[in-house]
């Protein structure tokens, strides 16, 4: 079992009357690739800027290797950083962004040097020294981003959803890019983001946040299959579990293989957009009407409006706006959930 | 289609008539030959040089550069280092320092002037280049943080803490990422305080003391005697200069931003020009620093001067420094009523001061002067005795004013417009002459002549009186062209009006640029005035001072003066020496006022006196 690298204990932070972390533990091992899931404003972005140190807890401690770093400033911790906007210095050649941890740390030139067309050869950008920031396309700006952090050699790399903010395709190679950078250094990655997907493909350990607290942590493939609450799935709808392994959403009954989880009791159903199929009128459980059609590169992305509800469909086949279609889930695909009365009892659920 | 295209044309021609017509006035004007405002006199470029030669002008063109440059300077490090502190606050809290460093743009000037006058008072400073440019420092950093507030808003804050994050200490984070990053909007708040400072008249007017001139105070003070060419010679200059560098920036092809990718870019259009804003201030500075140095009252061996503008000879000025050693301050007023708080409350410091007859019975009895001890001054022998008894009427045993200049109030008439001959007030309410007539706008002034028309003293008191005086004035409203100051002079010489109000000093002059003119004293009688020099309570350069009056009374000097300043010299040995036998006997000039009758000088009525009179005067202009 690998040390602890670091360990956050029992971390409370507020501004002003809103507390956005509360009595908040966590720990990330070495060689690590961890990923803080959330919405915005759940916390993650706080938890990983108290690990790079610009932000102080209000109480609780931060442990790297076993020491506490909680009042340590940013620029004494051997860790760094990937903001979400790039942060590149625009007044700065790539070479001197490059350099510039290293000069600061005094090292030699020969050195530098070879740790630039290293750094830059490991992101793709080979012969992009002298270049200036904004003449960079957005991806490559936060590939020269991470080059700046690694150079350093950090025992651990803070990336702030660092491809937010790039499209589609290029979010899909960053992806890889970043898997492979992982492997190749073997250094510890703190990763947040609010897309499901993303940290579904490149996480060990995905750590789901909800208003300060931590709902779920486990492997992508423990997320995905068992979500323990309504927001680990984006896609859930009210039901009435009528007896086990028969669910009735939006009037009509579905076959599920859930139980135990009473008779004629309210329940969530998690139903996937993905495992939704798309029939003819008369074939499906429950019919419906497409509203809206969008192209997503690999499949299609549709609204079916059903009995007032919206279901949110992935398919590799197009139906027009406007199709009158039948709506099939096989009963595998139907997750059941307890419905959580409040906020509060969905956190408190979570803790126990 | 056509038609519309015809308005527009018409009415961007309009636009730019109303925009620039009076730059343009002003352009043509520098290049005239003639004094006067309303002739063209030939083309010459007589006032560019003699500007270049003006040693006043020049060195408050340099004392306002440096001014500036200083100011703004100070003013951009000290907001900038604010904006870094508002920065770091709570946001309302924040809101509330912002909203507060705003309020003192939108404040009047004119307050602002006077708060920071009564502080300085307040905190015993000595009006001076000191106290200017912390006025300046104080109305520029809003402007600063006006500017940088919001770049540093837009600023990506995570670059900051990226350079910490690599390790960079906060100082040297600050210095080598936010800031190159903040550059733009500092070089511009730098340059608006540049722009503001040198703008700045009003407060500079409050803070400044004795020999502290910049451009605009400068120029100012000049327009008691109407503005010299040379002025309009300067304001081109100024436009061109600020139109070169308008240029500069937005066209010249190395200034402009160029788009090439992966090359370093050429942004800095701000900071070039602050940086010519620089290379031009260093080269004031360099050339002549010691201009702007702060006059030192406590030298001993300086002398304080307080006078009206364009009232002395400057070369005269040079000429007492060699002969004496005494370095002389010499600062000008523009009014009377504006030189008085200021003597008064202390702020400024003189040891001779040059005020009207009815402005030193005020200060006598008040007593804000100290007597003057003639036996120590022997060339005052060379005054004439009926000048010493004219100043009795306000100073009774010429323990205080020494006279300097004196004339009468009269009436110049053009006599190729006028046919009959002119001998009294009367003449100006003649239907005859309707809008041919400038009055003075002058409450005292205008009053005498209705006074004395009806008979009365120029210095009633008596309701009865004052009130018929006021409704011959509203009687005369309909036939005057306007009520003026020095545009009489200016309009007399370019035949203009047929008759104005005017005081005899300038009657000498106009007569020289036009000789259809005359001059007259009414019989019914009018204002004899004597400018004298007297002495403040405070002075401590006594000695100096009796030197300095001891040398202005000599007659080779007075003589001098006076073919300068061409107002009557009551130094009656000098007056033998003017080599024109016209003006030496010129009635204008030198009448025998044994002969006239009704003379008088105005005396100090009282605060409340003044109050009503003026009340008066705005309701016959409103009539």
């Amino acid at each position: 079992m690998p040390v602890k690298l670091i360990d956050l204990q029992h971390i409370t932070k507020r501004y002003d009357d809103n507390t956005v972390l509360d009595d908040f533990s966590l720990y990330i091992r070495e060689n690590e690739f961890v990923t803080l899931l959330g919405p915005s404003g759940c916390g993650k972005t706080t938890t990983l800027r108290i690990i790079g140190g610009f932000e102080r807890p209000d109480s609780g401690t931060v442990l790297f290797q076993g020491k506490d770093i909680t009042d340590l400033p940013p620029n004494k911790r051997e860790l760094n950083t990937v903001f979400q906007k790039y942060a590149l210095f625009p007044h700065m050649t790539i070479a001197d962004n490059i350099a510039f941890g290293l000069r600061i740390h005094k090292k030699s030139n020969d050195y530098i040097k070879d740790k630039i067309s290293y750094a830059l050869k490991l992101v793709n950008l080979e012969g992009y020294e002298n270049r200036m920031p904004d003449s960079l396309s957005g991806g490559q700006q936060q590939r020269i981003a991470i080059a700046r952090a690694i150079v350093n050699e950090p025992k651990v790399l803070l990336l702030d959803e660092p491809l937010g903010a790039l499209d589609l395709k290029l979010r899909q190679d960053m992806q890889y890019e970043l898997i492979r950078l992982k492997n190749e250094l073997g250094i510890t990655f703190v990763y947040v983001t609010h897309d499901q997907e993303e940290a579904l493909t490149m996480s060990d350990t995905i750590v789901v946040m909800n208003q300060g607290y931590i709902q779920q942590i486990g492997t992508p493939t423990d997320i995905y299959n068992e979500p323990q609450n309504a927001f680990v799935a984006d896609f859930i709808v009210s039901g009435i579990m009528i007896r086990d392994k028969l669910v009735e959403i939006l009037g009509a009954r579905f076959d599920c293989v859930d139980t135990g989880f009473g008779e004629n009791r309210p329940v969530d159903v998690v139903i996937r957009p993905e495992d939704i199929d798309l029939v003819k009128p008369e074939e499906g459980t429950i019919e419906g009407v497409v509203t809206d059609v969008i192209f997503k590169g690999v499949h299609y992305e549709m609204c079916v409006m059903s009995n007032g509800f919206e279901w949110i469909v992935h398919s590799t086949d197009c139906f027009p706006v406007d199709t009158h279609v039948g709506i099939h889930v096989d009963p595998f695909d139907i997750q059941i959930m307890h419905k959580p009365e409040s906020e509060d009892e969905k956190a408190v659920a979570v803790d126990e | 289609m056509k038609k519309h295209r015809g308005i527009k044309m018409f009415y961007l021609i309009v636009m730019l008539i109303f925009l620039y017509a009076p730059i343009l006035t002003l352009m043509v004007l520098s290049f005239n030959a003639s004094k006067s405002r309303s002739r063209w006199g030939g083309f010459t470029l007589d006032w560019y040089i003699s500007l270049v030669e003006d040693g006043g002008i020049i060195s408050a063109f340099k004392t306002t550069l440096i001014l500036a440059f200083l100011s703004a300077l100070i003013a951009t490090v000290l907001g900038t280092a604010a904006c870094i502190g508002m920065q770091t606050m709570r946001r309302k809290f924040r809101r509330l320092i912002l909203a507060i460093t705003n309020i003192p743009m939108l404040n009047a000037d004119i307050v602002t002037g006077v708060s920071l006058m009564l502080l300085f008072i307040a905190a015993r400073m000595t009006m001076g280049f000191r106290t200017v440019l912390l006025a300046h420092i104080t109305f520029n950093i809003p402007y600063v943080i006006l500017s940088v507030m919001p770049r540093f808003r837009q600023l990506n804050r995570n670059t900051y803490e990226a350079a910490l994050d690599l390790g960079a200490s906060p100082l040297y984070a600050f210095f080598r990422i936010t800031l190159p990053d903040l550059m733009p909007a500092i070089l511009s708040g730098f340059l608006m305080s540049f722009t503001m400072s040198l703008d700045d008249f009003i407060i500079t007017h409050f803070t400044k003391g004795a020999g502290f001139d910049t451009l605009s105070t400068k120029i100012y003070s000049e327009v008691k005697k109407g503005i010299k060419p040379e002025i309009y010679a300067l304001s081109t200059l100024m436009f061109v200069a600020v139109l070169l560098l308008l240029w500069l920036v937005n066209y010249h092809p190395w200034t402009r931003r160029k788009n090439d990718n992966g090359r370093k870019k050429f942004r800095s259009v701000p900071g070039i020009a602050a940086v010519l804003v620089t290379i031009i201030c260093a080269t004031g500075l360099l050339s002549g620093c010691g201009s702007s140095a702060a006059a030192d009252y406590n030298d001993p061996n300086s002398l304080f001067i307080y006078n009206a503008g364009e009232y002395i000879d400057p070369d005269l000025l040079d000429e007492f420094e060699d002969e004496t050693g005494i370095n002389v301050v010499y600062d000008e007023f523009e009014t009377l009523e504006i030189m008085y708080p200021k003597v008064e409350s202390g702020a400024a410091r003189y040891d001779l001061i040059c005020p009207s007859d009815y402005m030193i019975e005020k200060m006598r009895k008040n007593d804000l002067l100290k007597p003057i001890n003639i036996d120590n001054i022997p060339n005052l022998k060379n005054i004439g005795e009926s000048y010493w008894e004219t100043a009795r009427s306000f100073d009774p045993d010429n323990t205080y004013a020494v006279p300097y200049c004196w004339g009468t109030v009269g009436i110049l008439y053009n006599k190729t417009m006028v046919d009959e001959p002119v001998d009294s007030w009367s003449i100006l309410w003649d239907e005859k002459y309707k809008d041919q007539i400038l009055m003075q706008d002058s409450v005292r002034d205008a009053m005498m002549v209705a006074l004395k028309l009806l008979g009365y003293s120029a210095n009633t008191t008596d309701e009865k009186e004052l009130r018929e005086a006021t409704e011959l004035l509203e009687k005369q409203k309909p036939l005057v062209q306007a009520y003026v100051v020095d545009q009489v002079r200016d309009k007399m010489i370019g035949n203009e009006a047929a008759l104005g109000v005017i005081y005899s000093g300038e009657a000498i002059f106009t007569k020289r640029e036009n000789p259809d003119l005359d001059y007259v004293v009414p019989k019914e009688g009018s204002n004899i005035w004597l400018d004298c020099w007297v002495m403040p309570k405070n002075a401590t350069h006594v000695e100096n001072a009796e030197k300095f009056l001891d040398f202005l009374s000599r007659p080779d000097i007075a003589y001098r003066n006076f073919d300068y300043i061409t107002y009557s010299t009551p130094n009656t040995a000098a007056r033998e020496l003017i080599p024109d036998e016209d003006i030496k006997n010129s009635n204008i000039a030198f009448p025998d006022l044994t002969k006239m009758s009704g003379l008088e000088t105005y005396s100090f009525l009282g605060e409340a006196e003044d109050r009503h009179l003026n009340s008066l005067w705005r309701e016959v202009k409103a009539y």
